[in-house]
């Protein structure tokens, strides 16, 4: 009875709605928190572990000299290499698939190079429209190098005393 | 003798002073022409082995003789002569070989070139003796590649030999032969390891051979081989003229016998000294006109480079034969005494002698062939100023590394001057890497 | 038996052991390079050495003999300080390059790093560089990484007989490398690169196309002599990358020829048949299987009903499986046609019918090296059976005396002790010298048939032949053997020769007047067992030779390129023109086959399943490696189905292994052999001894890399020394005769065939002889490969104009 009574009471006072608005006027009023993705992006650490790129030596010569480790490590079994002898008597990679629908992102890859090359990127809001989008191939992953070189390269000098 | 003027080989050398020397392998010097034939035949020459041949004296008899001389390996491991001979197989269908190392290539040692320059007789008749004793029927003198005119001296000695019908067939109207050849190599110090001396003998690549089998069972075209230093060998014709306990009195227990001493380095008279053993180590600075300049004495390599290095401190009271110079910390090793004075740099003088071994070692073991360049490389760093004081250490373990674990003894020789260089000096090391010039620069 | 212990655990072992064959045995590992079980010991590595007791410091396993109560330490504090103070100087001039580094994956070097090496190196100075040596087609070098365990320079000189690599320079300038200028041209090189300890010598065809880790290692048999060798192929995505031997002692021990071991590149050769094909209208036409099998049954039996089963003739590979051989056996005789024959090299069958089984080796293959005295009728062993030269050379090297008979006095790469350079046909007259010589020396003549006897009575011996006789009974030059083991082998050059028969005879007569083992040394993968399966002609069938002599209308073709794996190129050539249907069951589309009518894609060894017959007699399966190519099918399914389509019976099987239960009958394949391998004969042939020829004979061998389509195709072996250009090759005493000079263009004319090719004084041909080498698109217009052969001068001129007609001939 005298429950009913305290929530009519209540109920003609608006105290419910008060204390909603308290709420909303508490986070209105309070320091905003909501990233405005894509205009706005959270802050990403160095060593994200994004979209895969293959890198090259500033003279241009792509790094990847097809030893085949990331191939072997990867434990989704998403890297598929296949390798000759270039004209140059070097040892080159004429196939660098990685399947990034089979891609868990654990960095295997990037820890197993010896020559870092292939390495993980920032890039973590790559699409594609049909599945075969996302089975990048060698071509894909240079031009994916080549347009972050800098940042790729930053973020290695930031973590080389941990490397 | 010392001080030699004149090299032609008839001309009588001029001799300074033969005071306080034993003359035994060089006895010649004494004379006019000492390498000529007539000079040896007149001091009683090939009259030992011609009593040996006709008289058809018991090889046993011989090898008792040349045990009780106490005659030790001139060459350096110094092994019992008497006791390898008594290696060789007695009874052996087929030829077999008698070998003469002289291939004197390690720096400081200059001794057997002496021997057959002024003595080359000697050395003939030393072994045909031993061919006698041994039943060798083919003999080799292996000179080393870098003496050219030795090579030449005791090519004419062994045409005048043969000549007088001291080597060659039927010897004495007897059924002994004994051929002797002599062998000019290339000048690779490896080839002076007897194993690696057999091989270049037969042809190939001078490089040791696993031991065993020894020589004695296989040695020259796989044939029991036996063989010996040159000073050795040309011990052997006084020993039986003057009995082997004669040969054993000149020197001291252990060590019969006279040796020739190669003084070189930082003395007023360099050269060799053929005196007794045991004689005390400042006997013979003096007689070598002590150190030049006035100078103080700082450090001596009593054997060759591949002996340990000796602060003045130790091997002042040391005296010089097998027993003495280990008891002292060192070894008499081949008796070149390299003597040094108080301006001399150990860390360049180590820069010097681990070049050397890096430069000869044969490339067959993988400590000796990798160690050696290891080792050179970071001394020469160090002399280059770039120094660190781990180097030290690094360089005590490398050479450990090296010594002990290869075919020959190179590996050992390579890492001895390196350890004990660094035990002796290493305050000079020290002060060298620290302030990237040495110690006694300036001085 | 010494009693010692390694690492605690006690083990007996025989005098003269050395401490790291103790440990094998005992199953106790001890990290080496430079030891071989093969090689002799070289003690040069250091990474073997172990602590033994009472020894003050270690001693190297390999070249340590044990002694009574020796105790080992192999894991003692001592021990492993060395091994890894060894380790840590192998790797401080090593370029630490595995990324790259074929090797890597599958190297010694890197696997005893893994147990004994530091995981940072002490080492900051210089690194040795060494130049890359440039040593052939087969092997490339990365010399930087060699850690000169002289494996390869022993390997060729105490196996490949010719020392070809050696180690020069001193210290850290040592280096291996070839002859100046020269490359490694043993038949055997290829076995250098199991050997390298790291990556200083790998495989050059292979460089970089793959990681070991990424093969998948399936066994088989090699296909290309007789030998049966053991091999391993490493297999990628369906594609064979590349052959490795695996390890048979009793066979191939651990090594492989060139041949076997790259041969593999000629299957992924652009050559390959993947399709069926239909000729039609001059025009080849991809077909399916149905139509293209449907279309060659109908045309055999359109012709068989027309002209009479006898108009068939079938040429089978011996190259191809017994499985292979039954079917098309079983097909053509349930044609009621028995015109069938693998012996395509063969121009004398004056045999078949008197034998009493099938003719094999005799012996077995390990049993060679125990020989005391070896006989070798034609054959340049070399060529023919790369590693069988390898055990006739340790024969030697054990104190064999070798005797050679041959038109060829080509370097076995071992000691001969006897030898006479004759041409083929005076080769029985030789046979038939020693024979009396021996006889003599026997005193034996008595227990020859007496038709025998009396044809040795004209023989006059010469001393050479007297001599090698003399060596054969067991006098030798320093110790008389009282009961010498004795062997006697016929090769390629013999099998060929049109006086076989009387050389098989006498060297049968000899061997049996001497006790000897031998037989013949057949020159294909499977000749053994295509003769025990009878893939020969019935009683009224006709055999390979007359088949191409009396031209048939219609050929089933197995495996086979006419016209160069035929005895006579130009006769090959002509017969399947003139026919009207040819069915060739290929795994190329070669231009061989141009006149065909029916191509239908079979697949080669490593996409089949099937089994081979050694020269010793040893029945040996194996299964297909790689799915077949395209819409390559094995050769078995096709027989099969073709026998299907011809509405022949009894051709229900569903796997290979059901045709070879069908082949041996139930009975174990092994007893199957034993009983029917036999080298005797039923009766005496006639023997002809005077035979005069007119004038040359030819000698005609085939290149051991021109042996058959699989291996005609291997790049690599193509780019070998080995792969000479066709010349007319000639004693310089003929060569006098004929007024020759080298590069003269010479008119060679065979039967009807000509062609022209330059000329080449060679003093290790027989005089009366011809060298020209055959299966080679230059020779295709000459006749047997031991037949009579004329030369002609001719001046360059005339050559254009004869080498421009031939051109517009075959246009």
């Amino acid at each position: 009875m005298f429950k009913q009574m305290k929530n009519t009471l209540g109920s003609l006072m608006l105290i419910e709605l008060l204390k909603g608005m308290a709420v909303t006027g508490r986070y209105f009023f309070a320091r905003k928190i909501t990233i405005q993705y894509p205009e706005e992006r959270t802050p990403q650490s160095n060593r994200f572990r994004g979209l895969h790129a293959l890198r090259r030596y500033p003279n241009g010569e792509e790094r990847c000299i097809a030893c085949k480790l990331c191939e072997a490590v990867c434990p989704a079994m998403a890297i598929t290499i296949e390798s000759e002898q270039r004209d140059d008597n070097t040892r080159r990679t004429t196939r660098y698939d990685i399947d990034l629908t089979k891609c868990i992102f654990c960095g295997l890859c990037e820890e197993s190079c010896p020559v870092d090359s292939i390495v993980e990127t920032r890039i973590f809001d790559y699409h594609g429209e049909q599945r075969g989008d996302l089975l990048y191939t060698k071509e894909m992953l240079l031009a994916v190098g080549d347009k972050h070189e800098k940042q790729i390269a930053a973020d290695r000098a930031q973590d080389k005393n941990y490397r | 003798m010392s001080t030699l003027k004149s090299e032609t080989k008839d001309s009588k050398p001029v001799m300074t002073d033969l005071k306080g020397q034993t003359l035994i392998t060089l006895q010649t010097l004494k004379e006019d022409n000492p390498a000529s034939l007539a000079t040896y035949e007149k001091l009683g020459g090939y009259e030992q082995l011609k009593r040996l041949v006709t008289n058809k004296v018991k090889a046993v008899e011989v090898i008792n003789q040349v045990k009780l001389s106490g005659l030790r390996g001139r060459g350096g491991a110094g092994f019992p002569t008497g006791l390898k001979w008594s290696f060789m197989p007695r009874y052996y269908d087929g030829t077999k070989y008698l070998v003469c190392n002289t291939d004197e290539g390690e720096p400081g040692t200059f001794k057997d070139r002496d021997i057959i320059r002024y003595n080359p007789h000697q050395l003939i008749e030393g072994m045909a003796i031993a061919a006698y004793t041994l039943g060798a029927g083919v003999g080799y003198n292996y000179i080393h590649g870098e003496i050219w005119r030795e090579y030449e001296i005791f090519e004419a000695a062994l045409a005048e030999a043969r000549a007088a019908g001291y080597i060659g067939q039927n010897l004495f109207g007897t059924h002994f032969n004994f051929e002797l050849y002599a062998v000019h190599g290339y000048g690779a110090y490896i080839c002076g390891e007897e194993t690696a001396l057999i091989e270049s003998i037969e042809g190939k690549k001078g490089q040791p051979r696993f031991k065993p089998p020894f020589p004695a069972s296989y040695g020259v075209f796989g044939k029991p081989t036996n063989v010996n230093n040159t000073e050795s060998f040309a011990s052997i014709p006084w020993i039986l003229q003057h009995g082997g306990q004669a040969f054993a009195d000149l020197g001291v227990a252990g060590s019969g016998g006279s040796k020739l001493f190669s003084v070189s380095g930082h003395v007023e008279k360099p050269g060799n000294y053929e005196v007794n053993m045991g004689m005390p180590f400042t006997e013979l600075l003096a007689m070598a006109g002590g150190i030049w300049k006035g100078r103080q004495l700082k450090a001596v390599i009593p054997g060759g480079p591949s002996t340990a290095v000796m602060p003045a401190s130790a091997i002042l009271d040391a005296t010089m034969d097998y027993n003495g110079l280990s008891k002292a910390g060192s070894s008499l090793g081949a008796g070149s005494l390299i003597v040094m004075d108080e301006t001399t740099c150990m860390v360049k003088t180590l820069k010097r002698l681990s070049y050397f071994f890096y430069e000869e070692s044969c490339g067959q073991c993988t400590p000796c062939r990798e160690g050696t360049g290891w080792v050179y490389r970071v001394i020469k760093r160090i002399t280059e100023g770039n120094g660190k004081m781990e180097d030290l250490d690094l360089l005590t373990d490398v050479s450990n590394n090296i010594s002990g674990r290869t075919i020959c003894a190179l590996g050992d020789a390579a890492a001895t001057p390196v350890l004990s260089f660094i035990k002796h000096f290493r305050p000079e090391f020290e002060y060298y890497i620290q302030h990237g010039k040495s110690m006694v620069d300036g001085q | 038996m010494l009693k010692i212990e390694i690492d605690g655990k006690p083990v007996e072992v025989d005098h003269g052991t050395t401490i790291i064959d103790a440990a094998d045995k005992l199953g106790v590992a001890i990290p080496r390079f430079c030891y071989h079980k093969k090689l002799s010991v070289a003690a040069n590595c250091r990474m073997c050495l172990v602590e033994v007791e009472k020894f003050g410091k270690p001693l190297p396993a390999c070249a340590t003999p044990v002694a009574e109560g020796m105790k080992i330490f192999t894991r003692s504090k001592a021990a492993v300080q060395a091994q890894q103070s060894v380790m840590e100087f192998l790797l401080i001039n090593h370029p630490l390059d595995c990324p790259i580094c074929d090797q890597g994956g599958e190297c010694d070097l890197q696997d005893v790093a893994v147990g004994y090496g530091a995981s940072g190196s002490r080492y900051t100075e210089e690194k040795r560089v060494v130049f890359n040596k440039n040593i052939g087609p087969l092997i490339s070098t990365d010399m930087t990484r060699c850690i000169q365990c002289t494996r390869c320079v022993r390997f060729l000189k105490e196996v490949g007989g010719m020392q070809e690599l050696g180690m020069v320079g001193r210290g850290e300038h040592a280096e291996i490398t070839a002859y100046v200028d020269q490359s490694v041209n043993s038949e055997l090189s290829g076995n250098i690169i199991d050997l390298c300890p790291v990556g200083a010598l790998t495989n050059k065809p292979f460089r970089y196309s793959a990681r070991s880790w990424e093969l998948v290692r399936r066994p088989s048999i090699a296909p290309h002599d007789s030998m049966g060798s053991h091999i391993e192929v490493h297999v990628k995505d369906d594609k064979v990358m590349r052959v490795l031997p695996r390890e048979k002692e009793s066979i191939n021990e651990c090594w492989l020829s060139d041949r076997d071991r790259y041969s593999y590149e000629g299957l992924n050769s652009p050559d390959r048949l993947k399709v069926p094909m239909i000729k039609h209208h001059g025009e080849w036409q991809e077909t399916d299987w149905k139509t293209a099998l449907e279309y060659a049954a109908g045309q055999i039996k359109d012709i068989t009903t027309e002209h009479g089963s006898d108009a068939l003739g079938a040429l089978v590979s011996p190259n191809s499986t017994m499985e292979e051989g039954y079917l098309i056996k079983e097909l053509v005789h349930g044609l009621g046609c028995g015109n069938v024959d693998y012996r395509l090299r063969q121009t004398d069958f004056r045999l078949d019918g008197k034998r009493v089984g099938t003719p094999w080796m005799g012996c077995n293959i390990d049993e060679i090296e125990k020989l005391d005295r070896i006989l070798l009728i034609g054959s340049n062993i070399r060529n023919e059976h790369p590693l069988l030269a390898q055990r006739f050379r340790k024969a030697v090297d054990n104190g064999a005396e070798l005797s050679i008979i041959s038109p060829l006095d080509n370097n076995p790469l071992m000691d001969i002790a006897h030898k006479i350079i004759v041409t083929p046909n005076d080769i029985v007259n030789v046979l038939a010298q020693i024979l009396k010589a021996m006889s003599k020396l026997q005193k034996l003549s008595l227990c020859l048939p007496p038709q025998l006897s009396e044809l040795l009575e004209q023989i006059h011996v010469r001393p050479n032949t007297e001599a090698m006789a003399e060596s054969l009974v067991g006098l030798g030059e320093t110790v008389n053997l009282i009961a010498p083991k004795v062997g006697i082998f016929l090769g390629n050059m013999a099998l060929s020769a049109p006086r076989f028969t009387e050389m098989y005879s006498l060297a049968e007569a000899i061997g049996g007047v001497s006790g000897a083992k031998g037989g013949i040394l057949p020159a294909a993968a499977n000749s053994t067992g295509m003769h025990l399966l009878g893939v020969m002609p019935a009683s009224t069938g006709m055999h390979a030779r007359a088949m191409l002599e009396v031209p048939r209308k219609a050929y089933l073709l197995l495996n086979i390129e006419p016209e160069l794996d035929c005895q006579h190129a130009a006769l090959a050539r002509s017969a399947m023109e003139k026919a009207d249907c040819v069915v060739a069951l290929t795994a190329y589309k070669s231009k061989a086959l141009d006149h065909a009518t029916v191509l239908l894609p079979i697949a080669p060894f490593t996409e089949t399943s099937g089994t081979f017959m050694s020269m010793e007699g040893r029945i040996q399966s194996f299964k297909a490696v790689v799915k077949p190519l395209g819409e390559c099918r094995p050769a078995w399914k096709v027989l099969r189905v073709l026998a299907n389509t011809l509405g022949l019976q009894g051709f229900d099987f569903e796997s290979s292994e059901e045709v070879k239960l069908k082949i041996f009958d139930g009975e174990k394949p092994s007893d199957f052999a034993r009983s029917r391998l036999n080298n005797n004969m039923k009766e005496l042939v006639e023997i002809e001894t005077k035979i005069k020829s007119p004038g040359l004979q030819r000698v005609g061998e085939v290149p051991q890399y021109e042996a058959d389509p699989i291996v005609r195709r291997s790049e690599p072996l193509r780019k070998t020394k080995y792969n000479i250009k066709r010349l007319v090759r000639l004693h310089p005493d003929e060569m006098r005769a004929y007024d020759l000079v080298e590069g003269d263009m010479v008119l060679v004319t065979q039967d009807k065939g000509s062609t022209v090719l330059p000329v080449r004084p060679d003093a290790h041909v027989a005089p009366g002889c011809v060298r020209v080498a055959a299966a080679h698109e230059d020779t295709l217009g000459l006749g047997d490969l031991m037949g009579d052969i004329s030369i002609e001068k001719i001046t360059q001129e005339q050559a254009d104009v004869f080498k421009s007609k031939q051109m517009e001939a075959q246009n």
